[in-house]
């Protein structure tokens, strides 16, 4: 009897459900995560037997100057790509939520370059942005700017991978947005304006408001990638012109894979790991704060 | 955005998922009796009809298709991924306990490669006189031994030497270069060439700092008679008046005439571009050739410094044999020893230009065909007398090359002046080269 009840309780159906994605979560999410704990505090380059160093690694990464060079960057690259993929979204969405023609073309379009393998697009900005024969330098000539060094410029390369980027995702973020959009109650717009509010109120008191859960999902959304930018940087500028868009994954993948020191990598990547952790908590309390949820 | 989900947990995730789909292969159906083995190497698939055919491929099919019907009890399985990620795939695997019986492997991984479990000894078995193992070049014999073992078989040898474009020098009314010129020839030809109207550069170099950019520096560096590091590898040697010498060279260019297209991303852009007549010159390995089909081209020597030597910079891979089992590791030996005959060597280099890994096949009168089938090849073929040094075979090269890299690009942007550059490099490079293994 016992036994059937439990096996008729929720519990059991519960992990039913839920446990084939349990069990990938842990074998592909916690395992790696304790064993790169394990590895961070050894010397290893994965090939030959590992030697425990204690807290060697940590305490070289204070000193290491590569390493907060690469800090810099990935702050930097973090504190553009944010607030500029997450705001440009937001008014390439309200554009493309009107009633105009062809408006599922242009959805399309800004999506695209999302689903467009970074390869591809990787490829095709290395030849758009040659600082020598680049059609952006081009076309930017006409209109008497530039010429630019772009990915061939140590001042340019991290602003060119910032624009980029943008290009590549913003589609993502348009998308979540013209969702929320399409969620703004028309009754409630109308009867502001009714009550004599003008466009810029409308956005301002009503539309950015209810917006608030979109963008909070997607400042988290977004700065847990741009820290964690490893793509673009290593089909395009390799890290260069030297070190110049030298960023915190792409330093940990040369260390682990290239320079053979993965112990010194994981102890780099378990950094990272929290220190993404602790500016998602704040992102979220913050976010609880400010951000309403309304029905 | 899964894209970029190479997360935090890149490295272990990496391993875990390697251990789902490494080695792979191994459970196919074959009659009993025959033993499978595996075999990665990176010369692609077979062209299909209507591709730009891919020599290397085609030929590696051929011959693994040859090895695979003349021995009906082995079959070779032929996995095909990228050579620059070949050590990176080996760690995944190795980490999941399960390598490729035979992979291709740069030169330049051995030192690393040596500590590997499961890696072969291949000592005595070179040593048998039927192998010949002295018919390989010394620089490939010494690039597969490591402290004294032999741990892989040549696979492929390559050395540096000068590709011009022809067309391009009669426009600017130069001569081709001859087998005796010098660095001095070599930078006023390139500043002839360099047309800052037409966008045309005398010459480019990779510029990412990576290996590819430092093997380009090391071989003017042992022209102008330095070394990499001292004789005990403790120590940098690079930063030598040497040194400064050679990398005066590349900063007189690139930063005084402006004669060197910087490639510094490193992803092909320069071979485009000396394919489409952009470019007057590059500095490039035999294998590159077959990116130049409209480029009307000539290959020279490199130049010479002042009382200086032609020398130049071999790359020699290495195929290596990891233990499975007796049967495979046998199976294993029996296809690499096979693959490395003379006559699959010969019919190789036919096949798709690369350059005879042993000397006797140079002699052989069936490789005449190789000059007129390859123009330009023979310059490489006879340059790999040109070879006298080898890069140091040591773990923490990669860390070194590393520092050496940013050097080299540091002072082509102007940034730095060459000695100081390389004082750093050196003090960087000691330092690496001071901790213990």
């Amino acid at each position: 009897m016992r036994i059937r009840r439990a096996l008729a309780s929720d519990h059991a159906i519960g992990w039913t459900f839920a446990g084939p994605a349990v069990l990938l979560v842990i074998v592909f999410g916690l395992v790696p995560i304790a064993w790169s704990f394990l590895l961070s505090f050894q010397r290893s380059n994965l090939i030959a037997p590992p030697r425990f160093t204690g807290l060697d690694n940590y305490r070289y990464l204070l000193k290491d100057p590569t390493f907060r060079e690469a800090a810099r960057h990935t702050l930097l690259y973090t504190g553009l790509f944010v607030p500029i993929s997450v705001v440009g979204s937001l008014f390439v969405a309200i554009a493309l939520n009107r009633k105009i023609w062809f408006v599922r073309f242009y959805r399309l379009a800004v999506f695209v370059p999302v689903v467009a393998s970074t390869i591809a697009t990787s490829f095709m900005f290395l030849w758009l942005f040659d600082s020598t024969y680049g059609l952006a330098n081009f076309v930017l000539g006409k209109v008497g700017l530039g010429p630019f060094g772009f990915f061939d410029s140590t001042h340019d390369a991290l602003y060119s991978i910032v624009a980029m980027t943008v290009w590549g995702w913003i589609g993502f973020d348009v998308i979540i947005y013209l969702a929320a959009l399409q969620g703004v109650p028309r009754e409630l717009i109308e009867a502001a304006e009714i009550d004599g509010a003008g466009r810029w109120s409308v956005f301002r008191n009503i539309i950015v408001p209810w917006l608030g859960p979109a963008t909070l999902l997607l400042i988290v959304w977004s700065s847990i990638n741009a820290l964690q930018l490893f793509d673009e940087v290593y089909f395009v500028t390799h890290g260069g012109p030297l070190h110049s868009t030298y960023v915190l994954v792409f330093y940990l993948f040369t260390l682990a894979f290239t320079q053979g020191v993965a112990g010194y990598a994981t102890a780099i990547a378990y950094v990272l790991f929290v220190a993404i952790l602790i500016l998602t908590i704040i992102q979220f309390w913050i976010g609880k704060k400010v951000v309403h949820y309304s029905s | 955005m899964n894209k970029r989900s190479l997360a935090v947990t890149l490295l272990t995730f990496a391993m875990v998922a390697g251990a789902c789909t490494g080695g792979g292969g191994d459970n196919q159906e074959q009659p009993s009796g025959v033993v499978n083995i595996v075999l990665w190497q990176g010369y692609g698939a077979v062209s299909q009809p209507g591709e730009v055919p891919s020599l290397e491929g085609d030929s590696m099919h051929a011959l693994v298709d040859k090895f695979n019907t003349t021995h009906p009890d082995i079959h070779v399985d032929l996995i095909n991924y990228s050579n620059d990620n070949a050590l990176t795939k080996l760690t995944v695997a190795l980490q999941a306990g399960e390598p490729p019986d035979v992979t291709y492997q740069y030169g330049s991984s051995m030192p690393q490669l040596a500590q590997a479990p499961g890696i072969v000894d291949l000592t005595d078995r070179v040593a048998d006189p039927a192998f010949n193992w002295d018919d390989f070049y010394p620089g490939e014999r010494d690039a597969a031994t490591i402290d004294g073992k032999v741990l892989g078989v040549p696979a492929l040898v390559d050395n540096l030497a000068v590709v011009y474009n022809k067309d391009l020098f009669a426009a600017a009314g130069l001569a081709e270069p001859t087998a005796d010129w010098t660095w001095d020839e070599f930078r006023a030809d390139a500043r002839a060439l360099t047309d800052p109207a037409t966008k045309q550069f005398g010459w480019s170099l990779p510029a990412d700092a990576s290996e590819d950019t430092v093997w380009h520096f090391e071989a003017m560096l042992w022209e102008a008679g330095g070394d990499i590091l001292n004789a005990d590898n403790t120590q940098a040697a690079f930063n030598s008046p040497a040194g400064v010498t050679a990398l005066t060279a590349l900063r007189d260019m690139a930063v005084t005439d402006k004669s060197i297209y910087l490639d510094f991303q490193n992803s092909g852009k320069s071979d485009d571009l000396f394919n489409s007549g952009k470019i007057g010159m590059l500095v490039v390995a035999p294998y590159q050739l077959a990116g130049y089909p409209d480029a009307n081209y000539g290959v020279q020597f490199m130049p010479t410094f002042p009382g200086g030597t032609h020398q130049t910079i071999a790359g020699p891979d290495n195929w290596v044999i990891f233990d499975n089992g007796t049967d495979r590791r046998e199976a294993a030996w029996t296809f690499v020893s096979w693959l490395t005959a003379p006559e699959q060597v010969l019919q190789d280099s036919l096949a798709d230009g690369h350059l005879p890994t042993r000397q006797s096949v140079s002699q052989m009168p069936q490789f005449s065909e190789f000059a007129t089938k390859y123009p330009g090849i023979d310059v490489f073929a006879a340059n790999v007398a040109n070879v006298q040094k080898a890069r140091p075979v040591l773990a923490s090269y990669p860390q070194v090359s590393q520092a050496l890299g940013q050097a080299i690009v540091a002072v082509m942007l102007g940034d730095k002046e060459p000695q100081q550059a390389l004082d750093e490099a050196a003090q960087q490079a000691n330092d690496i080269l001071g901790l213990p293994a």
